[in-house]
């Protein structure tokens, strides 16, 4: 019997954090691509549903075909498509970048806020995810149901005023439980980023592996910072929906 | 008398293959009531829709004070403000306080500055005796409370005249005499307004002129005393009788 060196999972832990200077920052890096894309998608997402719950023939055509190819078609696909578009339109895309870096516990930390990778990564995220919220919030708009704009136009609003005053209150309301599903899900979708070499908290790990070796208790970690961050999340919302809410919605 | 507030000329309305109303017309002065009624299905609901454009006639004219405003070139949100329309299912704005209800049309369309339209609403509230009220939500309020902040809301606009559709008709029978009082005395003061209803214990009270719809269009017109004393055709009667028989009437409800 040969006898191995059974790896010790304490020293592997400690050997990991070691590099929780580039795990944090990344760990910024992704938030800050959520926080973004989160709002990029909803405020997108919220002319969406509105154009394909009232724009007309030709207009809620538009939101609902914009709806099904973004859902229909792979994410990664998606964000490739949008960051090798520019180059094979001879448009140069520039070397530029925002950075920003801080002093933490003696260790420099520096983010790249956005350069052309961080945008391309950004905007896909954002319109995919507005795909998605659009359907959240026109189901919302759908169940505060027609006779709520009647009456409001019966007042002598316009029809943009009794869906500004009337309906949005109500569906933005009714819409945090299910809507919290695209702000859970939103996290975890933005490791794509890594496959254009945006330093996400993905990418941090993999680079992790590469010095140290440690493979799974490095995922690990990973996987565990999601899931705190995730559950952070839904319970945020959770209490949001709770402060909102009002009886009979 | 003066000039008619509201003229309704011959209202043609169809949805897909169904020919709802078949050539409507009738005048409203200042002060009138008029009470709509016949068999459901009968095209009533759609004619108030019709008068305040919220549901656009094929053909026909309504003026308002002499405008047309079936001209596709009126601006037609400034007119409803001026047509204040009552709901079958109340549609209170889920989101707001009774309080609130009541002043957003003021704040809104007639740019009511916020204590201003909130002490005019309490105003009104009051006159439906709903001020007790004023900061709860619709789903915290009976259906009758509901129903008499809806009024409330229409009033809050001073219209020139009121849509009634079908007001009490959702309404449990212990609550519907605080929404016909309510409106009666809405009547008595004096303001102009067309009923859709079945109580027929209000069109005795305070109807001016009461008119029998039926199958899209007017079958007969008159007044109380003419329709419960010698109604001319057999439909009417008929209709009326099913009425009696149904409902009974609340005229007891009414002071």
């Amino acid at each position: 019997m040969i006898l191995q060196d059974r790896p010790n999972p304490i020293r592997e832990l400690l050997t990991v954090l070691e590099y929780w200077d580039h795990i944090f920052s990344g760990f910024l890096l992704t938030m800050w691509l959520y926080g973004w894309a989160l709002l990029m998608g909803f405020v997108l997402g919220l002319i969406l549903a509105n154009l394909r719950q009232y724009g007309g023939w030709l207009l809620s055509r538009i939101a609902s075909g914009y709806i099904e190819f973004m859902r229909g078609t792979p994410l990664l696909a998606q964000l490739f498509f949008i960051y090798f578009l520019p180059s094979s339109l001879n448009i140069p895309v520039g070397d530029w970048e925002i950075v920003t870096s801080f002093t933490i516990l003696n260790k420099e930390i520096t983010i790249i806020l956005l350069n052309y990778r961080t945008l391309a990564g950004l905007i896909t995220l954002g319109l995919n995810s507005a795909a998605y919220q659009a359907e959240y919030l026109r189901g919302a708009i759908m169940s505060v149901g027609t006779e709520q704009l009647m009456a409001a136009q019966s007042l002598g609003m316009s029809r943009i005023a009794g869906i500004w005053h009337v309906v949005l209150p109500q569906a933005l309301r009714r819409v945090i439980p299910a809507w919290s599903n695209e702000a859970a899900y939103l996290p975890k979708y933005t490791v794509v980023v890594y496959f254009i070499g945006v330093k996400d908290l993905f990418a941090q790990a993999h680079f992790t592996v590469a010095l140290t070796f440690i493979s799974v208790t490095t995922y690990v970690i990973i996987a565990i910072i999601f899931l705190v961050t995730i559950t952070l999340i839904s319970k945020g919302l959770d209490i949001l929906h709770k402060k909102t809410t009002i009886p009979g919605l | 008398m003066d000039k008619p507030i509201l003229q309704v000329v011959d209202i043609w309305k169809s949805y897909e293959d169904l020919q709802v109303l078949k050539g409507v017309s009738f005048e409203l002065r200042e002060g009138e009531v008029k009470v709509l009624f016949g068999p459901s299905g009968s095209g009533k609901s759609t004619l108030l829709r019709c008068i305040n454009m919220l549901n656009p006639p094929d053909k026909g004219e309504v003026f308002l004070r002499g405008e047309n405003i079936t001209d596709p070139n009126v601006n037609i949100n400034a007119i409803r403000a001026k047509i204040g329309m009552v709901f079958q299912h109340f549609n209170l704005f889920a989101h707001l306080k009774a309080i609130d209800n009541v002043s957003i049309g003021l704040r809104r369309v007639k740019g009511f500055p916020k204590e201003e339209a909130r002490a005019k609403a309490l105003e009104v509230l009051q006159s439906v005796k709903m001020e007790d009220w004023a900061d709860h939500y619709p789903a915290e309020l009976s259906g009758g409370q509901q129903q008499r902040v809806g009024i409330a809301r229409a009033l809050a606009m001073d219209p020139d005249v009121i849509l009634f559709d079908e007001p009490t008709s959702a309404l449990d029978p212990e609550l519907i005499g605080e929404v016909l009082q309510v409106m009666l005395d809405i009547a008595k003061a004096g303001k102009t307004m067309i009923v859709v209803t079945h109580e027929m214990g209000f069109a005795k009270a305070v109807a001016s002129e009461m008119i029998f719809l039926g199958d899209g269009v007017i079958i007969e017109s008159g007044t109380p005393e003419h329709f419960f004393v010698s109604p001319k055709s057999e439909r009417v009667k008929n209709f009326l009788n099913q009425l009696d028989v149904l409902y009974g009437s609340h005229e007891k409800l009414l002071k």
